[in-house]
């Protein structure tokens, strides 16, 4: 891809990302504040993010997007942010924006999206159920009319941010008599409401990131509903942000993981007393990764590419993002390899592997969320070979 | 699981697990190395927090040593009153003369509670006993990523130590012993995982029946079902004192530290969200995998010594 056009910008987003991004140090995969202050911080840089024009740009410019805004743009951020570690956007608000922009009435775009690029909503998805994950549609959590209104009993899990979050995206069952993805309705709601009861739940990271949210005759008005009554399930699975380029920026994250690959070979030592990066082995293990790492980078470049011209195939998304998260998990387990065949790594590459502790655990939320590999194999199978659906 | 593990080790100890490996004559079972390893496959499975491994080896060294190790902590040992942790010296220059011994001992499992350590040197034959606890220092290995024991860097400077000889089976019967242990943690969770996906539905079946999803654990049982085989041959050979044995602990010892980690991490994958909290308690598993072949230094330890029963070793300029 030819990014030279964005190299004054990209110099302007690191100087950006260097004077205000918050200075904090989080779990990988982490974004829930650790504090009130980092509260503060974190909202304050999101806020400053919409406000320079580096977040929401590409919205129409009636609801505050820049009019020439360059798509490429979306990803040079995402990737300065990755390289800098940063605190980046959270997904789940990049979605609610997109879903608010394209089935919002203009009563609720104008409610809605002001909070959004002020950093004063945080958004939190309520879709998964205990009982329906791959398969959503199965949901059960009912928001029963009564009059114009909703009354929404039920159970969701899996709420990536939900105690932190001011705002929910609600998929709910209005009618439980027609087909299960016909009777499925989209509601915005605000997470204070009374009757909504959230815990969060530890993960395997040790963090608590998502959270069950228990929901007990939950009074919705009209004026929640996002989109068409039955019509929930376009709204949820239209679910491509508009920054839809940000999938490009896995390719500086997997640059980045291949570095931390060579400074453990570096670091670590193996019984012997030498460095492990000296050792053929070990060489052939980290060539053999980096034609791997090089590859998928390859194929997130001609993702983002056929994006930018919008030429993209309906399997181009599942396809990348399979590559990429499969491969991540690779070089998580080769990385552990390494530590454990190692005698010691010293002192001042510590860091590093806190890092691939940290990285292998959360690997996996990768393939789970977001559509797990298992169903995306099925997607790309489908839309890319042409294959006939399992009966 | 973790801290309070000593509580209840007299009973387990009572029940003769301590004494697999320590001849009769001192109170133990002979060499029963098959029965050590269904112990340790055992307690792995329970995120026992015990080092068991290092002290089913150490005990035997000390109690088969013909210097007289002090019989009262063998017989402490045997009643699970008394704990002697196993360390590997970083490099054989450490040395152990008048002066006492001096080095570091990177990974030593359970080093900040045991009553007595055991020092082997990294190409000797011979162990060194440290019988006064407070005569090393221990630092914790950080970044901390098995919960359900402890482990430490142990230092030692000018500390007195009686030589112990005959070790010669002591560090393959430490090694297989840890691959046991890492064995039946992929034991039980392979199971687990099969009742799990039998039961959960999606898409009105049970995802077990999704190709997909049975395919990958009929490769992890195929797996499973060779590391178990390995490491029950190489307890059987070691048991018998096969000349063969210590190639076949290698064997064992690179079929599971290569292989557990991938297998554990994929049952999450397949178990799903719920597979992701801590509560549910695969990552404890992988976690544990992860500090045992770290303890070994595996897989490649186990593969280059596996090179070197091959005779591929120091070959090259032979060719030439
Ligand atoms: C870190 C994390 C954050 C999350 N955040 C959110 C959030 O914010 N909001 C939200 O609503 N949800 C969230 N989720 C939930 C996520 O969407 C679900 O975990 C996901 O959809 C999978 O569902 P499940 O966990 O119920 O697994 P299941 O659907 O039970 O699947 C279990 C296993 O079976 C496989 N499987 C299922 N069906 C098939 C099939 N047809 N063919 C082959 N294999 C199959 C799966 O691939 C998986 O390996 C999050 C999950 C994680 C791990």
């Amino acid at each position: 891809m030819n990014a030279e056009p964005a190299e004054p910008f990209r110099e302007e987003v690191r100087a950006f990302i260097a004077a205000r991004a918050p200075r904090l140090r989080h779990q990988e995969g982490v974004r829930v504040p650790q504090s009130p202050d980092e509260q503060r911080e974190i909202r304050r840089w999101l806020r400053e993010l919409y406000e320079a024009g580096y977040l929401g740009a590409g919205w129409p410019a009636e609801w505050g997007g820049t009019p020439d805004h360059h798509p490429l743009h979306d990803l040079v951020l995402m990737e300065e942010l990755f390289r800098a570690r940063a605190y980046r956007p959270l997904d789940q608000v990049m979605l609610a924006s997109h879903a608010i922009l394209a089935f919002g009435t203009d009563r609720q775009k104008a409610d809605l999206l002001h909070h959004i690029r002020r950093g004063e909503h945080i958004w939190c998805q309520l879709f998964s159920e205990p009982d329906a994950g791959s398969d959503l549609a199965s949901l059960r959590t009912r928001a029963e009319p009564k009059g114009t209104d909703f009354v929404v009993t039920g159970q969701k899990a899996w709420s990536t941010d939900a105690q932190w979050a001011d705002m929910g995206m609600l998929l709910a069952r209005t009618d439980p008599s027609v087909d299960r993805h016909a009777g499925l309705t989209a509601f915005a709601v605000p997470m204070h409401l009374p009757g909504i009861e959230i815990r969060p739940i530890r993960e395997m990271t040790g963090s608590s990131e998502f959270c069950e949210v228990f929901l007990d005759e939950v009074r919705l008005g009209p004026e929640h509903v996002l989109g068409d009554l039955g019509g929930g399930w376009a709204v949820v699975t239209s679910g491509l942000a508009s920054e839809r380029a940000f999938v490009g920026a896995n390719a500086v994250q997997l640059e980045m993981m291949f570095g931390d690959l060579v400074s453990l070979c570096r670091a670590a030592r193996i019984p012997d007393g030498t460095i492990a990066i000296a050792h053929e082995d070990i060489q052939a293990q980290l060539a053999a990764a980096l034609s791997k790492v090089e590859g998928v980078k390859l194929i997130v470049r001609d993702t983002v590419e056929r994006i930018l011209q919008n030429e993209e195939h309906p399997s181009d998304g599942p396809l990348a993002k399979l590559a990429y998260t499969e491969l991540n998990v690779e070089l998580c387990e080769l990385a552990l390899e390494i530590i454990a065949s190692s005698i010691s790594v010293d002192a001042a590459e510590a860091e590093v592997v806190t890092r691939w502790y940290e990285n292998f655990l959360w690997s996996r939320a990768l393939t789970i969320s977001g559509g797990a590999s298992e169903i995306l194999r099925g997607l790309v199978g489908r839309q890319l070979l042409g294959l006939p659906r399992d009966s | 699981m973790g801290v309070d593990w000593r509580a209840g080790w007299p009973l387990l100890a009572g029940l003769g697990v301590a004494g697999f490996c320590v001849p009769k004559a001192r109170g133990g079972y002979g060499f029963e190395v098959a029965a050590a390893v269904v112990a340790s496959q055992e307690l792995g499975g329970a995120l026992h927090g015990s080092p068991y491994a290092g002290l089913i080896a150490s005990v035997h060294v000390l109690a088969g040593s013909d210097v007289d190790a002090p019989a009262e902590l063998v017989d402490g040992i045997l009643a699970g009153e008394r704990v002697c942790a196993l360390g590997i010296l970083n490099s054989a220059a450490d040395k152990s003369g008048g002066d006492g011994i001096t080095g570091v001992a990177s990974l030593v499992d359970g080093a900040a509670t045991a009553d007595a350590l055991l020092l082997m040197a990294p190409s000797s034959l011979d162990a060194l006993l440290v019988a006064e606890p407070k005569a090393w220092t221990v630092d914790p290995i950080l970044p901390t990523f098995d919960v359900s024991r402890s482990c430490g860097e142990v230092r030692l400077d000018h500390v007195p130590a009686l030589r112990c000889s005959g070790g010669t089976s002591a560090l393959p019967l430490y090694r297989l012993l840890l691959a046991a242990d890492t064995l039946g943690g992929v034991e039980r969770m392979l199971h687990r995982t099969v009742s799990y996906v039998r039961d959960r539905h999606a898409f009105g079946r049970p995802i077990g029946a999704f190709q997909a999803v049975q395919h990958r654990l009929v490769d992890h049982a195929v797996r499973t079902r060779a590391m178990s085989l390995g490491v029950a041959e190489a307890a059987r050979m070691l048991g018998d004192g096969s000349p063969r044995a210590a190639r076949e602990v290698a064997l064992a010892e690179l079929a599971v530290s290569s292989e557990a980690t991938h297998v554990l991490h994929d049952l999450v994958q397949l178990t799903g969200a719920i597979g992701f909290t801590w509560e549910h308690g695969l990552h404890h598993y992988e976690r544990r995998a992860h500090h045992n072949a770290r303890l070994g230094r595996n897989p490649r330890s186990a593969a280059r010594s596996l090179a070197g029963f091959e005779g591929w070793l120091g070959r090259r300029s032979h060719e030439r």
